[in-house]
């Protein structure tokens, strides 16, 4: 059984270790507050009122003393003291720089998760094999297979994004010609799928596909 | 070695049975023996979502000793592995198991040969559901993004550490220390597992460190279920940080599970979800759950009736 919540040190409130970086505390305690305040669906039901109320008041105690170097050297002086940190990485942690640029540092999942459709267009700027695809008269499906998978995109991923049956897909990917829909269904087909892997221009590639189709047609 | 697994979650329509039933195809798909236990007593329906629909044996007959052995109450399903002890034609008084029956009932289930073994748990937290819990150090939580739900899994946490803290005692030390706990932490103190520790630290030592052993052997999972495109991606490990950091007990986050409409029309239909819809979200979050719940290892069953 672990320690009372009560009782343990400010850091160990916020999860952080005694070096930690001023906007790691402060990335801590707004981390805190989401799981503590009283609309948090964390920890909904999970406390009584009274909990709750003192809980929030010794993360603000622990943020606001810890975010204040004046006061954060007494603290710490005071734990070596009670010798619950050891006096290295007390000091360690008053000196170290707290810059933007830290490389350690992690971006939240939403911000790859909004960029991800201009990674993937970088991508298919920077990749010369893709390119050398696009610059061809006639695009297959088996070129648009290889595009997919050089930007490493899941055909789960373009069936759940578009919600084409996934047989149609592969049949696109394997060029087998009798399977797939009629025209008319296919072009929209192809110009959802390029707009998923952020392929340009549409129109232009998919009438080099609809041509190459057309060819396969024909010898057979 | 056998795999135990009990699945609960506090509340009804969380997808305990789905979960169960999901897991137990996908296990079987690996080539594990899979034995599917419908424990929901007296609302039991795993056998639906397994394509059983006519059982023609059930648990009941076990516990009315019709069948003296457990493990030929066991029926084969369509898929090749997975094998089901229904609940669809138990008694209407199932759901009071007593206790006597329900000790038999576990002792039989640890000593059956099969490689997993998956409990379906009903919603609740009486005694019958907290003690088929305690009968493996393992366990699957399940709840939804819905404070609903995360209330009663929380509850069904504390009464499980609860009920293991009682196994120890019997009724007139628990009563003392009931008294004791009230007196030192105040009213209500008592529906706190950390409190009562703390009482069983003091006047029983020997006991409180064995207590201590067990639940640092239990590896409990949670599944947060239904999660829908809007809902935090970080719930699932935000809950079992806080009940790490305020009860003390460990719970490891197993995994997200997609919500999908679809999962609706595969019951309706009585298909395998995984077989008809293999390329969703969801599907994949069941397969990958499946893989990391087969890789956790860990032994020894718990059940202390002598």
């Amino acid at each position: 059984m672990k320690k009372n919540f009560a009782k343990l040190n400010y850091y160990e409130i916020l999860d952080i270790t005694p070096d930690a970086a001023f906007f790691e505390i402060r990335h801590a305690y707004n981390a805190a507050i989401q799981m503590y305040r009283a609309d948090s669906l964390v920890s909904y039901s999970f406390f009584s009122l009274e909990e709750r109320q003192e809980i929030l008041n010794l993360l603000e105690k622990a943020y606001l003393t810890l975010i204040n170097g004046k006061e954060r050297k007494n603290y710490d002086k005071e734990l070596i003291q009670l010798g619950i940190i050891d006096n290295v990485g007390g000091k360690a942690g008053s000196k170290r720089s707290a810059g933007i640029y830290d490389a350690s540092r992690q971006w939240g999942k939403a911000a790859v998760l909004k960029d991800s459709k201009a990674t993937l267009k970088e991508k298919v700027a920077q990749n010369k094999h893709i390119n050398e695809i696009l610059s061809k008269q006639e695009i297959s499906g088996a070129d648009l297979k290889t595009i997919r998978n050089e930007l490493g995109v899941a055909i789960e991923k373009i069936a759940g994004e578009t919600k084409i049956r996934m047989d149609y897909l592969i049949s696109i990917e394997e060029d087998k010609v009798k399977r797939l829909p009629a025209a008319a269904f296919l072009k929209g087909f192809i110009k959802s799928y390029l707009k998923c892997l952020c392929i340009e221009p549409l129109d232009d590639v998919c009438v080099r596909y609809m041509d190459c189709l057309a060819r396969i047609g024909k010898n057979n | 070695m056998v795999h135990i697994w009990p699945i609960g979650g506090g509340k009804g329509g969380s997808g305990k049975s789905f979960l169960a039933s999901s897991l137990g195809r996908v296990l079987a798909g690996l080539g594990k023996k899979t034995l599917l236990i419908d424990l929901d007593l007296g609302a039991a329906n795993l056998h639906t979502l397994v394509d059983v629909p006519y059982p023609v044996k059930c648990l009941s007959d076990f516990i009315h000793k019709k069948i003296p052995l457990l493990e030929n109450t066991v029926l084969e399903t369509p898929v090749p592995n997975l094998y089901l002890i229904s609940g669809a034609h138990d008694s209407l008084d199932i759901a009071n198991l007593p206790y006597e029956q329900k000790v038999k009932t576990l002792k039989a289930i640890s000593k059956l040969n099969y490689e997993w073994i998956l409990l379906d748990l009903g919603a609740g937290t009486s005694f019958n559901i907290l003690d088929f819990f305690l009968i493996s150090q393992n366990s699957i939580f399940i709840t939804t993004p819905e404070p609903t739900s995360i209330e009663n899994v929380y509850r069904l946490i504390r009464s499980i550490y609860f009920r293991r803290i009682r196994q120890y005692f019997n009724a007139a030390d628990f009563k003392t220390l009931e008294e004791e706990v009230v007196q030192e932490f105040g009213e209500g103190s008592f529906n706190k597992p950390d409190c009562i520790m703390q009482a069983v630290k003091r006047a029983h030592p020997e006991k409180s460190l064995q207590l201590e052993n067990d639940f640092n052997s239990f590896r409990f999972k949670l599944v947060l279920n239904q999660l829908r495109s809007k809902d935090n991606i970080a719930l699932g490990a935000q809950i079992c940080k806080i009940i790490e950091k305020h009860l003390g007990f460990q719970v490891d986050f197993a995994g997200n599970i997609a919500f999908d409409d679809r999962v609706h029309d595969a019951v309706c239909q009585r298909v395998s979800f995984l077989d008809r819809y293999p390329y969703t979200r969801t599907a994949y979050d069941l397969r990958e759950l499946s893989k990391r719940i087969v890789n956790s290892t860990s032994e020894q069953l718990l059940i202390r009736y002598s």
